[in-house]
């Protein structure tokens, strides 16, 4: 079944040129919209890329991780420390978060991809709960206070006439489109398949010829990259990287956007994204007149409930839950 | 006297991992699924203990209100959401995932329904014990009368799962549904109510790990996250299965991390944890004490 449909994708030129079209979509329509609905956009953006990393390793290759975050702080570590020791240029810091988040993903995956079920979901969530408490005990990553991380103005003479928001949303954005683009050929290649193959039956998979070890390893580096990708975008929205910005709840909140979106094909990803970044924020308009614990704990209550409930009524994403229900109704016809 | 102070303060703080992961291991025997939600269950537990203690101000009210609550919550979170998600999940290929992605859910509603009730600020619980250091000869140890009563909680706990699980048919029956559900139902035994018994034990011995453990950490909604992964690492130090094995994982775990903490400083005690958990998971995934070949899920 899965093979039918990646016959009907198009093919990686036309993704391409969707993907500059709509990146130009946004590039015009982000002149028309305010300053806060552009900062949420850059939001999104890092949210999405960090789903993709969690689609990518959930979705695709069959491992759990609840430690999401943890790989996002050592790519915005990477990042941040490069700016403030060598003083490397922006742009260069992107590719090293993503070097660097492979490179620990690969280290970790080594002995994360020989775990299955509980004893991975146990693993890399204590990775999570860890890695921010490692922060704070290395002098060289700033404490609890963390490095600053300014991706600062537009270049030369746009400096004045385009605003930090913009300048930070057109940076998001491209990452989260590069990414997108990456994943989808990624997942409808060979290594794709490998990988659903392994989720599917790994003693079959085995069987055809594809190593089972070396393709969850290789899942895990890919994953780390997009989620190092990530952290530097997310660290870039909130212009720190610090411990408080990569706890346990960031890794829980990109997992159930991961899950509300549909954890078994990257084209929900998106809807994830936009559900964990808004969710909040309709309440903060709601709750104004309620008291501050209601306007700090409901959005959690809410997403966890949807959580629950999305994991409950449909496992698989809501897309799939559409597709299951279409196919069983034109059956009964 | 210096290593056998470390030795006796870790004991202290082991008991109580001994007893997150005995509440770990006893849900994962019955309905093979790690009870990730069980920080947020012993937390909202401690609460009620808590607020007990505000409105009676006893100690001993407060233990048993506490431990009650962890019982209720344990079975409702069971009969509510658990036995739903696993009849769901079988069928899909997500179902190695999905339980614990629900465990999370159901954490972060725990958690949050905690801020809503009592605030997210970090809340002290008394204890009726000193805290200060027990003092022989004149010399002062770091093992105090609460570490005392602590660990004589634990293990008079113990001591009575024992007998339940060991002398009465209703510890037969747990056992058994644990064992093999199938042939337990065949011989007339209700597994779904033992498994639902399961939780409940679980969550009560949740609270009283919770009450015993707050008048150190203080109680916050996520105030327990941090005793979630040690109480795992314990349970999978003593193979995920055994509970005599989760609870000498959990003394293992507190001595260890106390002579850690001692001679190295407090900032490696997580790094030691997580080390030891990365390396028991791959040299001996089935623990200690677990069987060769045991089930790796």
């Amino acid at each position: 079944m899965l093979a039918v449909r990646s016959s009907h994708k198009p093919s990686s030129t036309k993704r391409l040129l969707l993907a500059t079209v709509i990146g130009v979509a946004l590039f015009i329509g982000s002149n028309f919209v305010d300053e806060y609905r552009i900062f949420q956009g850059a939001q999104i953006a890092a949210y999405l890329v960090g789903i993709i990393s969690i689609v990518l390793l959930t979705g695709y290759s069959g491992q759990i991780t609840l430690g999401q975050g943890a790989f996002m702080a050592v790519g915005a570590y990477s990042a941040a420390i490069v700016v403030q020791e060598f003083g490397l240029p922006i742009w260069i810091t992107f590719f090293i978060a993503v070097l660097a988040a492979a490179l620990f993903g690969a280290i970790i995956g080594i002995s994360a991809g020989r775990l299955s079920g509980p004893y991975l979901a146990g693993a890399t969530l204590a990775f999570a709960v860890g890695i921010p408490a490692l922060a704070n005990a290395i002098p060289i990553l700033g404490g609890e206070q963390g490095l600053s991380f300014d991706i600062g103005y537009a270049p030369g003479k746009y400096a004045d006439t385009v605003s930090p928001y913009k300048w930070l949303f057109w940076i998001c954005a491209l990452c989260a489109i590069i990414a997108v683009v990456v994943a989808v050929n990624l997942t409808s290649s060979g290594l794709g398949r490998q990988w659903r193959a392994v989720r599917a039956h790994e003693t079959a998979a085995a069987l055809c010829g594809i190593n089972p070890a070396r393709s969850k390893v290789l899942a895990f580096t890919v994953s780390s990259g997009f989620a190092g990708l990530a952290g530097v975008s997310f660290s870039a929205t909130v212009g720190l990287v610090s411990p408080s910005g990569f706890t346990l709840a960031l890794s829980f909140l990109l997992l159930t956007g991961a899950i509300l979106g549909g954890i078994s094909h990257i084209s929900g990803a998106l809807g994830g994204a936009i559900i964990v970044v808004i969710i909040p924020t309709i309440f903060e308009s709601w709750t104004e007149e309620a008291s501050l614990g209601v306007a700090t704990y409901l959005p959690g209550i809410i997403v966890s409930a949807l959580l629950l409930l999305s994991i409950a009524l449909a496992p698989e994403g809501p897309t799939e839950a559409l597709h299951k229900l279409r196919h069983r109704k034109s059956k009964s016809h | 006297m210096n290593l056998i102070n470390t030795l006796i303060a870790g004991v202290s703080i082991g008991a109580i991992y001994s007893l997150i992961a005995f509440a770990l291991i006893l849900v994962w025997r019955s309905t093979r699924v790690v009870n990730f939600a069980q920080a947020g269950q012993a937390a909202f537990s401690t609460y009620i203990g808590l607020s007990i203690e505000k409105a009676l101000d006893n100690f001993w009210l407060a233990l048993i209100g506490a431990i009650i609550a962890g019982l209720v919550v344990g079975a409702f979170v069971e009969v509510v959401i658990v036995r739903f998600i696993v009849k769901r999940a079988t069928s899909a290929a997500t179902a190695t995932v999905a339980p614990v992605i629900a465990m999370l859910g159901l954490l972060g509603i725990f958690q949050g329904v905690m801020g809503l009730i009592w605030g997210g600020e970090y809340q002290a619980y008394p204890t009726a014990f000193s805290r200060d250091g027990i003092s022989i000869n004149g010399t002062q140890i770091p093992f105090s009368q609460n570490d005392l009563f602590v660990l004589l909680t634990v293990v008079v706990a113990m001591s009575i799962a024992a007998l339940i699980f060991q002398k009465t048919s209703l510890g037969l029956a747990m056992r058994a549904a644990a064992f093999a559900p199938e042939v337990t139902r065949l011989s007339g035994i209700r597994v779904s109510r033992i498994r639902t018994l399961g939780w409940a034990f679980a969550g009560g011995v949740g609270g009283l790990a919770g009450v015993l453990v707050a008048p150190t950490t203080f109680i916050a909604p996520n105030s327990f996250d941090l005793l979630l992964v040690f109480g795992f690492t314990a349970a999978v130090i003593g193979g995920l299965d055994s509970l005599i094995g989760g609870v000498l994982g959990g003394l293992a775990l507190g001595i260890g991390l106390s002579v850690v903490t001692g001679y190295l400083g407090g900032s490696y005690t997580f790094m030691t944890a997580f080390v030891l958990l990365i390396v028991v998971l791959l040299i001996r995934p089935q623990g200690i004490l677990g069987a060769r070949g045991a089930r790796r899920a």
